[in-house]
């Protein structure tokens, strides 16, 4: 009977030894680099993210100062609460500028202790200005500030946000809308939840818009929240004119449809006023309504059909070919058991892997780039891009047929493959992530680089980035 | 050692109890949260916001499912090692497949609702199981075997 003790912990050790492996290995440096292994160190090789600037010696034509706090932030609806604000306010101050202008944001962190960072969310800036805390800069602690300078290449609806620590940042306040191009007639509406209160334009329930008959009224609706959501338009059939920033092509009238956008997207609806009020339903309760006294029009359930962008509008010019790409990545997420920084869990992989063991798609400048993303992780993914905008080629082997559908903020199913395309015109190194932010917390992360681009920036506990 | 053994089989079937009024309590909560008028899509359910009080009942699912509920498992078969009980391992290790059986059907059910059934079923069995483990060592011990 000598032997059954023994046994007893061979066993137990048989059990536990793994595990324990298998934890130790998970556990992060306290400060690390996205470059992959061999290429990290200060010193780096060839050119530094921090050189990737716009004009340095042009002047602003538009310039923005935005003060970061943490505070008590009050709504449009009169609740109030703890969070951060921009300017005092929250959504920050909307930000208005043409195509070819240089925008100049100054950005100041009066009193965010983690700190702060802004990205411009499906702007394609210069890499030293994305934002990114760890990869293109520092976050900007207390006390000190940062300026963001580029250049919008075209018109559209575009947001910023933190992008440190932006799980937390992003829901509790800091962000803010961005409008490129002429908007005089046009309605914004930043659909955010502050807690339990959704809002819109940090209105709870409805919010009413004056809008005579008879006008053109465009509709710039933002997701700045970690899901997607579905958009209906009640009392008048409407056009998507475009999506993430991107107009689109000859799209038709339709009604009684729903439209999902989804986590940081964005979808401008163009609606022709009839003689009575409209109502755009966005999640649910919470609504823009147009028209004029009285704003009398009830609420009505979602349609229950979709409309697939995939066929809608009509075929036009993308300016490459995408079958003339000469690198095709696959982006394939899953989930597994395992530990993530020493967590036990259930979490997300990419091509197999759990982070920080994640891909890095190594481009050079002028690549077409074809990538499959995939999905078959029990949830939904809504994969974001930073730079570049790319055009969606095909779902699940259906090929478009629409309007160029170009997206940064694309939504994959559970059980979905997208085909996409783009082209490498943006030098850096880019983030492409899941923007259900929590997600991206847990390791749902890869990124783009561009061979030749280094970055001295690290994450990790030590160096006070967190990007996500 | 047996008594440790014990108990950890009897927490592992209290444990399922607290699941099932934890997820019930949570549902419930979120029937009445939408009869009020109250909207949920996945963009507010992905923002982790308690929304309605009830949602607490679905994050001590989420934990003591996923988490606590493996940990005590694997506790239990390395209790089982030590126990000097007959048929200890066996029972021990069928409770902890039970348990990672349970897990499997629990997360395969928001992309196959039906495995919820089979969700719902394994954890009678695995409560059965856990309580059975925690009796049978007195039963055992007093057959003198």
């Amino acid at each position: 009977m000598r032997l059954r003790p023994l046994v007893a912990c061979i066993a137990t050790v048989a059990i536990l030894a793994p595990l324990a492996w298998f934890w130790r290995a998970s556990l992060l440096p306290s400060s690390y680099s996205v470059m992959p292994v061999g290429h990290a160190g200060h010193e780096g090789h060839g050119r530094s993210v921090t050189m990737l600037t716009a004009d340095l010696a042009r002047p602003a034509d538009v310039s923005v100062t935005l003060v970061a706090r943490k505070e008590r932030l009050r709504l449009a609806s009169g609740r109030t609460m703890s969070g951060y604000t921009l300017n005092g306010q929250s959504p920050g101050p909307v930000i208005h500028a043409d195509v070819g202008q240089l925008v100049q944001v100054r950005l100041v962190n009066e009193s965010v202790p983690d700190g702060v960072t802004l990205h411009w969310h499906g702007v394609d800036v210069p890499n030293a200005v994305d934002g990114v805390a760890g990869v293109t800069q520092d976050a900007v602690l207390a006390g000190h500030e940062f300026v963001y300078r580029f250049v919008p290449d075209r018109a559209g609806t575009f947001w910023y946000h933190s992008h440190q620590v932006s799980h937390e940042q992003v829901a509790s306040g800091l962000l803010g809308a961005l409008i490129v191009g002429p908007s005089d007639n046009d309605v914004l509406a930043l659909v955010h939840l502050y807690g339990p209160a959704r809002t819109v334009n940090g209105f709870e329930g409805s919010q009413n818009v004056t809008a005579r008959p008879g006008t053109r009224v465009r509709v710039r609706i933002i997701n700045t929240d970690n899901g997607p959501m579905p958009v209906w338009v009640v009392g008048s059939p409407f056009r998507v004119v475009a999506v993430d920033g991107s107009d689109l092509h000859a799209p038709s009238m339709v009604r009684d449809v729903s439209l999902l956008v989804t986590a940081g997207a964005r979808m401008d609806l163009e609606i022709v006023m009839p003689a009575s009020p409209v109502r755009v339903q966005m999640g649910g309760a919470t609504s823009i309504v147009l028209g004029s006294e009285p704003y009398d029009i009830p609420s009505a359930a979602k349609p229950p059909s979709t409309l697939d962008l995939l066929s809608y509008g009509m075929p036009a010019p993308l300016g490459f070919d995408p079958a003339k790409a000469n690198k095709h990545f696959t982006y394939d997420i899953g989930r597994r058991p395992g530990f993530l920084d020493g967590t036990p869990g259930l979490w997300w992989t990419v091509n197999g892997r759990m982070f920080p063991d994640v891909p890095m798609f190594t481009v050079a400048l002028g690549d077409i780039v074809r990538m499959t993303v995939s999905n078959n992780s029990g949830d939904v993914h809504p994969m974001h891009l930073h730079g570049h905008r790319a055009v969606v080629l095909a779902r699940d082997g259906v090929a478009a047929t629409g309007s160029p559908w170009w997206v940064d903020s694309l939504n994959v199913g559970d059980g979905e493959t997208y085909e996409i395309a783009f082209v490498a015109n943006n030098p850096g190194i880019w983030m492409d992530h899941c923007h259900n932010l929590p997600h991206a917390g847990e390791g749902l992360v890869a990124h783009l680089m561009y061979e030749g681009i280094s970055t001295p920036y690290t994450m990790g506990t030590q160096t006070g980035n967190n990007p996500e | 050692m047996k008594k440790v053994y014990q108990v950890i089989a009897y927490v592992i079937a209290a444990l399922v109890v607290v699941q099932a009024m934890a997820v019930v309590w949570a549902i419930s909560g979120e029937s009445k949260y939408v009869s009020d008028g109250g909207v949920i899509d996945k963009a507010v359910v992905e923002s982790r916001e308690v929304i309605f009080p009830e949602v607490w009942g679905f994050a001590v699912h989420g934990i003591n499912g996923g988490l606590v509920l493996p940990l005590v498992g694997l506790l239990l078969l390395v209790a089982s090692f030590f126990a000097k009980v007959p048929g200890a391992v066996k029972w021990g290790a069928a409770v902890f497949v039970l348990v990672l059986a349970q897990m499997s059907l629990g997360y395969a059910s928001h992309e196959i609702p039906i495995t919820g059934a089979l969700h719902g079923l394994n954890a009678l069995l695995l409560f059965t199981a856990a309580g059975y483990t925690g009796l049978r060592v007195k039963r055992v011990a007093s057959v003198g075997v």
